[in-house]
């Protein structure tokens, strides 16, 4: 997950190869394609760059899908391309339903597919994709949207009907999937994101960081023109950002259960990425919508279909020794960063922590919880550059993933659930602690 | 107007389908008859029409409109005698107008002669002129075509105590053509009307004329024998004459009804038809240019014939499952409306009466390689009657009017021979030909310039055809070329505006005229041409080099 970054206090100093204007976003052969496409029911969009290898299946189960559910709708396949140079784009484009491609007797498809693609840049900025396929779905008026990742190599045709039927009949605005994971994966998700978002906004969102959703036209249109796309800090983490946006804008979510995600995550180890793409749009978000959010308490279940979560519990090795080590590096070396963002009983507790060995190893969750929120209140106040404030996360962060490998090394699926249940509880249960910081920050 | 003497004058046809029976009372008695068609044909020479496909007119007991004759040899009291048929195809030919009838061979009605006698002992002389059988278990991989009145294609006789052979309903016996006597008193009863001066037949139900066990019992070759037989005692005996087959069947398996040119001179599109009504209902060209390529080439003597409605419901028999539940849904809502597999509507209210959808519908009919046919009523937006029995909702009285009984006959309104249309939107104060004629924008005086339009070149109707898949699939567009005639037609197939890029490159340096406003149009260039069309628009230009 690479995204154009700069500090987002300089959003000036914007590195991105693509320029562009408003009006002039997107290209006259692009229109020209979305032109032929016309008014569509269903979008279906992929941020690609480089995918060729993981493409073919995938857009052959989008094809699918949109027959076997979507038969009578318009539909387009719309590929936002980084500049792939494996034939990505070509390989979208052999998606197309029609009567000069096909020359013979479709018995399955009664209506053109268009399967078209557009370059936006020449390097990978998945805001600035969404930005394309969101500027395609209001200019075709799509009814629903769906974003595939390009490189879900198990993707089934029944994920387009169980993220696109609960807008296209239910009038759900953005349905957000749910997946069967390995019991240590997506620890960012279950540790923090989720438990966070949940607590502060109230709603249990199991994923409001996706790499597929779908969401209605009105709240695309909504969403395209609210976020200022020509700040980077904008287009940084706009999953999450569409998440939170339906969230305060009070468009109705639900989730969707997807069964198994096999994702090949090209930039795994860039934790500080993930935290200014997550947590950092998270903290963002609070700051503009405090009076949304800081008198509610406890949570609300959203709708969804099939199971809310699935853990698989098969083996999976763990580097627990470097998560140890760079928790008590980072306590250490950011010690005179923490003093500015911590309470002190906060940084004593962890610089405690810092001092056991591995074994003996524990973050509580109520520390864990107290140093998020610490995080958020300093956040708030910008005590430091706020970018230094996400980045300092980072090593706790391990510290707390550390404490969850331990507990749950032979926890079964469903003790995995309690317990991330009992740390959501927690965000929850301290949320007045929250409130109490955000206000002693002032 | 004399008749042209051209051996292929069924290329250049209009063909307008009449049921005499509800087209124009003379009498007073309530039931259309051939005086009565012999006055209106003013109405049909100034529409354009040059050949009319009339209905069965035959005596029969009327119990499937005329398509269970009693006698091939005479016409239907109610509707004249042989001297008034006489007399209107005399008119008609005067006209310019030519006149096709019906020949429904393939079987009978129960009250015909030869099935009483066929029927009164297995000894009778005709017991062989039908198919017969002591069980109802031959023949079992053939299909019924009405399904929603018939069980079997077999069904018990009580008097000779064994089953006979029927392919439509059970009072329609089957013929049974491996009879060598059969297919001779076919062919004289063909002769008894060659002889009276007709153009040529519709040959109804085609495909089901012999049996064989072991097959569906449709398209055999002893079937397309049998049918060699009869068009080359024609050509020998009548020359000029034509063959029209009803074989509703996918291409390939129509084909063969060509033949090499020595079978059928036309047949009826049926996988065409379903696919326009979706072509706009999907906005998209998809159906209409798939079911073309999958349209084999047929000898240059031969024609398709086109149609958009007819007697029967809109058959949905050459379709897919996933086509024809669409259809059902966005042309059948209401379940009343569907019939066997298919639609029991007319052509306006099909199209929600929408006159620009109406107008593209039948530009595409008008454009598409084939011969047009018209159904009565069609030309004026007639709506129909789905609460009337089987396919009677759309064989309702011709409105010629406004006044008493739609203009149709003088008889008291309970007397009419099927009722009116009296609702607020179809009914005939509402849609009549006499305002209609007086109406420069009506849709009656559209059609009739757009028969004008066809008429005056002859690609259409003898023209090839090369699709030309712009990449906005809203849009069917093709080009038609014929001798030094070349035609591009640009069809919107979308009930919004839409912009369309055509490549016109081997055009470069032509010029478009617009063929009903005679307006020029840019000169083709090296770029993509640009063409806007409004909701339901369509195009035809002839192209010039100038």
């Amino acid at each position: 997950m690479i995204e154009e970054l700069s500090t987002p206090e300089s959003p000036g100093a914007l590195r991105t190869d693509v320029k562009m204007t408003e009006e002039g976003f997107l290209t006259d052969d692009f229109v020209r394609q979305l032109i032929n496409v016309g008014e569509i029911d269903i979008l279906v969009g992929l941020p690609t760059c480089n995918n060729a290898k993981t493409i073919g299946p995938v857009i052959a189960a989008i094809q699918s899908g949109i027959l076997q559910w979507f038969s009578r709708d318009r539909a387009a396949i719309i590929d936002a391309d980084a500049g792939s140079r494996d034939g990505t784009p070509e390989l979208v484009a052999g998606a197309s339903i029609d009567d000069v491609q096909q020359r013979a007797f479709n018995r399955v498809a009664l209506r053109t597919l268009h399967s078209i693609s557009t370059q936006y840049g020449s390097s990978v900025a998945r805001g600035t994709a969404l930005r394309t396929i969101l500027s395609a779905v209001e200019l075709l008026r799509a009814k629903a949207t769906a974003i595939i990742s390009p490189d879900s190599s198990n993707i089934q045709p029944d994920w387009l009907r169980v993220l696109l039927k609960p807008i296209s009949t239910e009038n759900f605005d953005l349905v957000l999937p749910t997946y069967a994971r390995h019991k240590f994966e997506g620890l960012l998700i279950t540790n923090l994101l989720y438990p966070v978002t949940r607590a502060v906004y109230g709603l249990r969102i199991r994923e409001p960081y996706a790499s597929e959703f779908a969401f209605s036209g009105r709240m695309g249109s909504q969403f395209l023109a609210q976020n200022s796309w020509n700040d980077e800090s904008a287009r940084a983490g706009s999953e999450v950002r569409i998440t939170l946006a339906a969230i305060t804008g009070g468009f109705r979510i639900g989730q969707s259960f997807l069964g198994a995600k096999n994702h090949v995550e090209q930039h795994a180890a860039d934790l500080v990425l993930a935290l200014r793409q997550t947590i950092g749009v998270l903290f963002w978000s609070m700051e503009s919508n405090f009076s949304l959010w800081s008198n509610k308490t406890g949570s609300q279940p959203i709708p969804t279909t099939g199971t809310e979560q699935e853990f698989t519990i098969h083996p999976q090795r763990v580097n627990r020794k470097r998560l140890h080590e760079m928790f008590r590096s980072g306590v250490v070396e950011l010690e005179s960063v923490f003093r500015s963002i911590l309470s002190p009983p906060t940084l004593a507790e962890l610089q405690r922590i810092a001092g056991l060995e591995e074994d003996d190893f524990y973050y509580s969750a109520e520390w864990w919880v107290k140093t998020v929120y610490e995080f958020a209140a300093a956040h708030h106040k910008a005590v430091i550059s706020r970018d230094h404030i996400i980045q300092a996360l980072a090593p706790l962060f391990r510290g707390r993933a550390l404490t969850f490998l331990l507990e749950n090394r032979s926890s079964s699926a469903a003790e995995v659930e309690a317990n991330i249940e009992s740390l959501c509880l927690e965000f929850e249960r301290l949320k007045p602690y929250l409130l109490e910081m955000w206000a002693g920050r002032e | 107007m004399q008749l042209t003497q051209d051996a292929l004058w069924y290329k250049d046809a209009i063909i307008y389908q009449i049921h005499v029976r509800t087209f124009y009372d003379s009498n007073g008695d309530g039931i259309g008859d051939f005086q009565g068609l012999e006055q209106k044909l003013e109405y049909l020479q100034e529409l354009g029409v040059n050949a009319l496909w009339l209905m069965p007119f035959f005596p029969s007991p009327l119990r499937d409109a005329g398509y269970d004759i009693a006698d091939y040899r005479s016409v239907h009291p109610s509707y004249g005698n042989l001297e008034d048929f006489r007399k209107f195809l005399n008119s008609a030919h005067e006209r310019g107008i030519r006149v096709i009838i019906e020949m429904v061979m393939n079987h009978t009605s129960d009250q015909h002669p030869w099935f009483q006698q066929s029927r009164s002992s297995r000894d009778n002389a005709f017991r062989d002129w039908y198919v017969w059988s002591e069980t109802d278990t031959r023949y079992k991989g053939t299909r019924i075509i009405f399904l929603d009145t018939e069980m079997s294609n077999w069904a018990w006789d009580p008097i000779s105590k064994e089953y006979y052979w029927h392919r439509f309903f059970s009072h329609q016996p089957d013929l049974n053509f491996d009879n060598p006597a059969v297919v001779e008193e076919m062919w004289s009863v063909m002769k008894f009307w060659l002889e009276a001066g007709v153009d040529g037949f519709r040959l109804d139900a085609v495909p089901y004329l012999t049996e064989r066990e072991g097959t569906n019992c449709e398209n055999l070759p002893e079937t397309h024998t049998i049918l060699k037989d009869f068009r080359r005692r024609l050509d020998e005996q009548f020359p000029g004459r034509m063959l029209l087959a009803e074989a509703n069947q996918w291409p390939a398996d129509l084909r063969p009804y060509f033949a090499d040119g020595d079978e059928f001179h036309m047949a009826f599109h049926f996988p065409l038809m379903p696919r326009m009504f979706m072509g706009v209902k999907l906005e998209d060209r998809k159906p209409i240019t798939e079911i073309l390529q999958q349209t084999p080439e047929i000898p240059a003597t031969c024609q398709w014939c086109l149609f958009l409605r007819n007697h029967d419901e809109l058959t949905l028999e050459m379709v897919t499952d996933i086509e024809r539940d669409y259809m059902y849904d966005v042309y059948a809502k209401n379940k009343t409306m569907r019939l066997n597999l298919g639609i029991r509507r007319r052509l306006a209210p099909l199209l929600d009466n929408d006159r620009r959808c109406i107008e593209l519908m039948n530009g595409m009919l008008m454009s598409l390689p084939g011969t047009p046919i018209i159904y009565y009523g069609d030309e004026i937006g007639m709506g129909d009657n789905v609460n009337l029995g089987d396919r009677d909702g759309v064989r309702t009285p011709m409105q010629w009017s406004g006044g008493w009984n739609a203009g149709f006959s003088t008889a008291d309104p309970e007397s009419l021979c099927a009722p009116l249309i009296l609702n607020p939107i179809y009914g005939y104060p509402a849609i009549n030909a006499l305002s209609q004629r007086r109406t420069p924008h009506s849709l009656f005086s559209w059609m009739r310039q757009m028969i004008a339009v066809r008429r005056s070149a002859r690609v259409f109707g003898r023209g090839s055809i090369e699709f030309l898949y712009p990449a906005n699939h809203r849009i069917l567009a093709f080009v038609r070329r014929f001798e030094n005639e070349t035609v591009l037609v640009v069809n919107n197939l979308s009930s919004a505006a839409q912009a369309v890029e055509l490549d016109l490159q081997r055009f470069m340096g032509s010029i478009l005229i617009e063929m009903f406003g005679k307006n020029i149009f840019p000169r083709v260039g090296k770029l993509p041409y640009l063409l806007t069309l409004g909701p339901y628009q369509f195009y035809w230009f002839q192209l010039r080099r100038v």
